[in-house]
């Protein structure tokens, strides 16, 4: 007796896994307790094996494929059982390949089909809007030509009939739209933004969204997420179940590396300088000054062992289209402050543009990280370090802080906020600390070989 | 005048008798011997061969529709034939001494009258003239097929030509007398002076006296010959058309060369049965007919009844009429009594009448005791009278076989030529070389002087009405039309009641008698069908002419005229015919129920009518003058509610000159860009009121569209309109049920679909009877009826209280009821 193997239900809140991999096919043998396929939900992955030994006679779906729990999966059985009482009740044949429809379909009863077209009807009924309010052939055409949801407007007409002034009426209420914004939006059923980016606040192309009904209709879309971005939530979520994580901040004087920074940008500009160096290479030139003194810190934390490098290998956080990277600069405690810079720019840019090469991705490649937030103005903030390395360094904006500046006066001082999140379980709180002051001094007292070459 | 025409009481009230004349019976009872000395030997011989070559081609009818084939020829002929035979001796004694110029017109059964009178023209034209003929007809089609393989003398050929002509036609060939869009009841050939025959009976009673009236009144040689049925005799139209022919003022009133009677002889071809009824002891009361004639006119209408089985006594009559006829003392009525062997159709089983009855008259048929008074007389052989069969035989067969061979008779390919016969569609300034008669010039008219003081534009520079005595009136600008037309086109006459003392019932006409003798404007009797009926003659016999409806409600009294005479003649005779006839009708109000009904839908719903009705003096003068240069009937209508109102609309008002506005242009009175108006009529008035509270009180702007036609109709100018306001009321005086409103809604609904923004509302009147006028408000849309029906329907206007009700409830309510 054949038996349906159907996609379990995974808890109270979930209504349709993905399947991720087909382990056996139609055809297939497959042993009690083998893994037929395995599937995932927004929180998680799973594997469901077989409860019998048998043949695989019917596979519903493919990989990729998103299917509702409590749904057929898969009919295991003895090759050439008849499996056709079993396949009532089945919908969305739609979605297998052609021929399986056909064999299926020179099977099935007529209670069968009568199933499949209801199930089609109501959920046409399910998925249209009510469409019981009226709409007048002007005042449709003209909604369909300047893309407007009628479902969305209410009629002045006779017995509430949308007409041509209602439309007109929604039309001055939405910005104006380019030519290919409204092609889109009619194409596409979109909306404009309540203002647009182009000339006089029209309404471009990527101005458009989706409408959304807040009243009846779902608020939300589920869209597939992308492999980077899986990466990037197992690593991140990984570190934070697997590690001590916690995080020290400390301002550093940033009036050095300010008064640094207008010296080089004045010599970019008259031609000294081929390399802008930016405040966050000199900060990383101050962090790699402190690492050499702290070895400790510049180390993978491995659960029975620490893994001390002897060069130093700095990852740097950059925020991309496709989400965050962290490329890393290998030997960077070879570079001098303008390689160290040029560097920086051409793994950014590489990662930017798809480019670069994966071996420096992995968090097995660098040996520290710094991410810096300062451009965008976060004072504070919690870095999540990139295991297995021990620390991860977080640099802020710069912010005035009053300071003693002797004699007990105070003035306001550039501070360089700085955040170091360190595996507790690698280092201590003593050290990190040590550590955190030693970047700020380097920071504070940096000095850059260029002036001197120059010189 | 009638004015000199004093009615005595003295004389009238006298006592006395009517007194009757004898009407002759049969008297003539000469035979072949006894009229030696009145024809040639060929004459007589002739006589037979005409009646013999009807009796072949009946009989060859009668084979193919009871048995389906002829000599041995299948062929199935699904239309109708209404056989004459028995009559011949009827047919070809009526037109032995008619000349081309006679005409004749007849009924459903005339294929004998066809073949006589076509061979009596054969017989009196000389060689060149049918030559002439036949190759100019149809640009000589009919003549090629003819004279294929034909080496004879030209007058064979000619009997060829005719009896393939009429075949051709009956069997719907294109190559028919008529493209074969006549047929068996219309055939006609007017080239021989066979003028349309008629399919509805007594449908020829009053069309040929509109045909004498025109060779009386454009001095035309000829007279006119209407054969009718006996049973014809109880038509309304009949007994009109008599009437109208026999009216006193030809003789009292006419003058100088126009004074004495109507060139027509009423025949009635009496073979003694309507279809199956029988007119004398059963239908009818009159025993003999021709004693109809005594009660028409003093004259008896020189009726008397003839034996129509003796040829010669038909022929014995016409000759006595004729003298009649020319000394100006028409109508005659003529019963020529004959009998028909032949059932009245092929499914006639004639139960209606024994088989002795029938064996009785073949006994004495016709052509068998003619042929033997030939063989007594010694003026034929028995061998010439078979030869003579014998040739007829082979003609027929030999003309019969051209014409159901589809290569050389084919049928019309594309029937939507016929499209293009419904309209002559001409430009004709005059149909007559003749000078205009009139009795003064036009300036010197006085409704001409007078009306030179009035002004054109209702409006003065500062946009004041002017005093509505002082405008010039939608009647003058008809007057003006008219007249001009008078002055240009000597066959223009003009009839109806009242039209030449009074001025017509509504002042139209005022002025005109003082410059039109009689014979081009005169009094009717009060019977539309003459009044329509005659008009129609008139045009088919190439005349203009205006008949006037007084009231659009009697229009009814001409019926067949209007609905299936007027507008068929075109098309049916393959544009052999033009109609330029424009019947004037005047829509009503005030006067209640049979008063007060605008009845365009009914004219509109007739193919072959161009309808219009114009609402604006510059309107009015530039559709008359395009109706009367045109040369199709147009039923142009006029509403008494406004004639007296000035141009309103015309910039710099109405112009002077002649100047034509075609038929078929809706016309935008008033622009505006939220809904439009779309009127037919009088409407126009109230429409634009609503217009006007529309735009004050709601700020809508209203297009309002003037239809001006019904048809031909542009639906581009409306549908612009619809494309720019999304909205739109159609309205009218017609009661809303059935009426051309509706025709005009439902094609702007398909053709303006996507753009509509409501559905195209129609205004028209309650489906009621018309009430007196004081509840006519209750009836005819009014202006508040537009924002009702808006409010309703198109758009709810803010704080509106709506008068009528228009809900869908109570639409469906008052449907249900039939109101």
């Amino acid at each position: 007796m054949a038996v349906v193997v159907i996609m379990p239900k995974q808890g109270q809140s979930v209504e349709s896994c993905i399947i991720t991999e087909l382990k056996k096919k139609k055809g297939d043998t497959v042993q009690k307790g083998e893994v037929l396929f395995s599937y995932e939900t927004d929180k998680a992955s799973f594997e469901e094996e077989s409860p019998v030994e048998g043949v695989v006679l019917e596979s519903f779906y493919g990989e990729g494929d998103e299917v509702s729990v409590l749904e057929n999966m898969m009919i295991i059985g003895q090759p050439g059982e008849d499996i056709s009482s079993l396949l009532v009740g089945r919908g969305a044949v739609e979605d297998e390949p052609e021929e399986e429809v056909e064999t299926i379909e020179s099977t099935v009863s007529d209670s069968f089909r009568g199933d499949v077209a209801r199930q089609e009807e109501n959920s046409v009924v399910s998925n249209k809007e009510p469409g019981a309010i009226p709409v007048s052939p002007r005042a449709r055409k003209l909604a369909e030509k300047n893309a407007v949801d009628t479902s969305s407007l209410s009629g002045s007409g006779p017995k509430g009939r949308i007409i041509e002034k209602d439309v007109q009426a929604a039309l001055e209420d939405r910005p104006k739209m380019t030519p290919l914004a409204k092609k889109l939006a009619a194409e596409e059923g979109l909306l404009p933004q309540s203002s647009g980016t182009g000339l006089a606040g029209m309404a471009r192309a990527s101005d458009l969204f989706l409408p959304v009904n807040t009243v009846y209709g779902k608020d939300y879309e589920d869209r597939k997420i992308s492999n980077m971005r899986k990466i990037i939530a197992r690593s991140m979520h990984a570190s934070l179940q697997n590690s001590a994580q916690l995080t020290h901040h400390l301002g550093a004087d940033a009036r050095r590396i300010l008064a640094l920074r207008k010296k080089v940008k004045a010599m970019l500009e008259e031609g000294q300088l081929d390399v802008n160096i930016t405040l966050n290479d000199m900060v990383c030139f101050s962090v790699i000054k402190a690492l050499k003194k702290f070895p400790n810190v510049n180390t993978h934390f491995l659960g029975d062992s620490v893994r001390y490098f002897n060069k130093i290998h700095l990852g740097l956080a950059v925020d991309t289209d496709r989400g965050l990277m962290v490329p890393v600069v290998r030997n960077a405690d070879d570079l001098s402050i303008t390689g160290l810079a040029r560097q920086f720019k051409e793994i950014a840019a590489a990662c930017r543009n798809g480019s670069v090469n994966p071996d420096i991705l992995s968090s097995e490649a660098g040996s520290f990280t710094v991410s810096n937030l300062g451009n965008y103005g976060v004072e504070i903030f919690t870095p999540v370090i990139n295991l297995p390395q021990s620390a991860i360094l977080g640099v802020n904006t710069i912010v005035p802080r009053p300071k003693d500046i002797g004699d007990g006066v105070y003035a306001f001082v550039p501070f360089i906020g700085l955040s170091l999140t360190y595996d507790h379980r690698s280092l201590d709180g003593g050290e990190a600390t040590r550590f955190l002051k030693q970047i700020a001094l380097e920071i504070e007292n940096l000095e850059l070989d260029i002036f001197t070459l120059i010189n | 005048m009638p004015k000199v025409q004093v009615i005595d009481p003295i004389e009238v009230r006298k006592p006395g008798f009517v007194e009757f004349q004898p009407i002759p019976v049969n008297q003539y009872q000469k035979t072949v011997q006894e009229e030696k000395e009145n024809f040639t030997t060929e004459e007589f011989k002739a006589i037979y061969h005409d009646m013999v070559l009807i009796r072949e081609f009946e009989t060859m009818l009668n084979l193919i529709k009871t048995q389906g084939e002829y000599n041995g020829t299948s062929y199935n002929h699904p239309g109708p034939a209404h056989l004459s035979i028995g009559q011949e001796s009827a047919a070809v004694g009526m037109a032995w001494t008619l000349t081309v110029d006679d005409f004749i017109f007849g009924s459903h059964r005339s294929h004998g009258e066809i073949l006589a009178k076509g061979m009596s023209a054969i017989h009196k034209l000389d060689d060149q003239q049918l030559t002439h003929i036949m190759e100019n007809f149809f640009d000589g089609v009919i003549y090629e097929i003819v004279k294929k393989d034909f080496e004879g003398p030209v007058k064979e050929l000619a009997k060829r030509f005719l009896v393939y002509g009429t075949l051709a036609e009956i069997f719907a060939r294109k190559t028919g007398f008529n493209k074969g869009l006549g047929g068996s009841m219309h055939a006609f050939f007017t080239p021989f002076g066979v003028y349309p025959n008629n399919a509805i009976v007594g449908g020829s009673g009053d069309i040929a006296v509109g045909a004498a009236l025109y060779k009386k009144v454009n001095r035309k040689p000829g007279l006119v010959v209407a054969n009718i049925g006996d049973a014809s005799m109880a038509c309304g139209p009949v007994w009109e058309g008599i009437t109208f022919s026999a009216m006193d003022q030809f003789k009292e009133l006419w003058e100088g060369d126009m004074k004495g009677g109507l060139p027509v002889i009423i025949n009635i071809m009496n073979n003694q049965y309507g279809m199956g009824g029988q007119t004398c002891g059963e239908t009818m009361g009159y025993g003999i007919a021709a004693r109809i004639g005594a009660g028409v006119n003093p004259e008896q209408m020189h009726a008397e009844r003839v034996d129509g089985y003796n040829p010669l006594a038909v022929i014995d009559a016409y000759k006595r009429k004729r003298t009649i006829i020319e000394e100006k003392r028409g109508p005659v009525l003529l019963d020529v009594l004959t009998y028909r062997y032949s059932g009245h159709s092929p499914s006639d089983a004639s139960s209606y009448r024994s088989k002795e009855e029938v064996e009785a008259w073949e006994s004495q048929d016709c052509i068998r005791s003619y042929g033997e008074q030939l063989l007594e007389a010694g003026v034929a052989t028995q061998a010439d009278l078979d030869a003579i069969l014998h040739n007829i035989k082979e003609l027929v067969y030999e003309m019969f076989l051209k014409s159901i061979d589809d290569l050389i008779s084919p049928k019309m390919e594309n029937p939507d030529v016929i499209g293009e016969m419904m309209f002559s569609d001409g430009s004709v300034d005059s149909f007559s070389d003749a000078q205009p008669e009139v009795l003064l010039p036009l300036e010197e008219n006085p409704r001409v002087k007078k009306i030179a003081n009035k002004e054109r534009f209702a409006f003065d520079a500062d946009g004041k009405p002017f005093s509505k005595m002082k405008q010039f009136h939608l009647r003058d600008g008809l007057f003006e039309a008219i007249i001009d037309r008078f002055y240009k086109d000597a066959s223009l006459i003009a009839y109806g009641e009242e039209n030449r003392d009074w001025g017509g019932a509504f002042a139209v006409y005022g002025g005109l008698t003082e410059s039109l003798p009689y014979h081009r404007l005169f009094n009717s009797p009060i019977a539309e069908a003459s009044i329509v009926g005659t008009a129609i003659g008139y045009a088919m016999c190439g005349g203009r002419v205006i008949p006037e409806i007084m009231y659009c409600d009697f229009i009814g009294r001409a019926g067949d005229e209007i609905f299936n005479q007027l507008p068929k003649w075109q098309a049916m005779s393959g544009n052999v015919l033009k109609m330029p006839i424009v019947v004037r009708v005047s829509v009503g109000s005030k006067y209640g129920a049979q008063h007060s009904q605008d009845w365009t839908s009914l004219v509109a719903h007739i193919p072959g009518l161009k309808v219009c009705f114009p609402v604006t003096p510059y309107d009015a003068k530039g559709m008359m003058n395009a109706a009367l240069q045109g040369t199709d009937p147009v039923i142009f209508f006029e509403s008494q509610r406004i004639y007296d109102v000035g141009e309103q609309f015309h910039e710099g008002g109405v112009p002077t000159g002649y100047y034509e506005i075609p038929i078929g242009e809706p016309d935008v009175k008033k622009e505006g860009k939220d809904i439009t108006f779309l009127t037919i009529g009088h409407t126009l008035y109230p429409a634009l009121k609503a217009a006007k509270e529309l735009e004050e009180k709601y700020g809508m702007s209203a297009e309002v569209i003037d239809a001006r036609s019904l048809v031909p109709f542009n639906y581009e100018k409306v549908l612009e309109s619809v494309k720019k306001t999304g909205k739109i009321i159609v309205a009218g005086d017609a009661t809303a049920r059935g009426s051309f409103l509706n025709d005009l809604a439902a094609n702007i609904g398909q053709l303006a679909f996507d753009y509509l923004d409501a559905p195209v509302c129609v205004l028209g009147s309650r489906n009621w009877i018309t009430p007196a006028h004081e509840l006519e408000e209750a009836f005819f849309p009014q202006p508040s009826w537009f924002l009702d029906m808006i409010n309703e329907r198109i758009l709810p206007l803010k704080d509106y209280i709506p008068g009528q009700n228009f809900t869908d409830s109570e639409f469906i309510r008052r449907a249900k009821k039939g109101v």
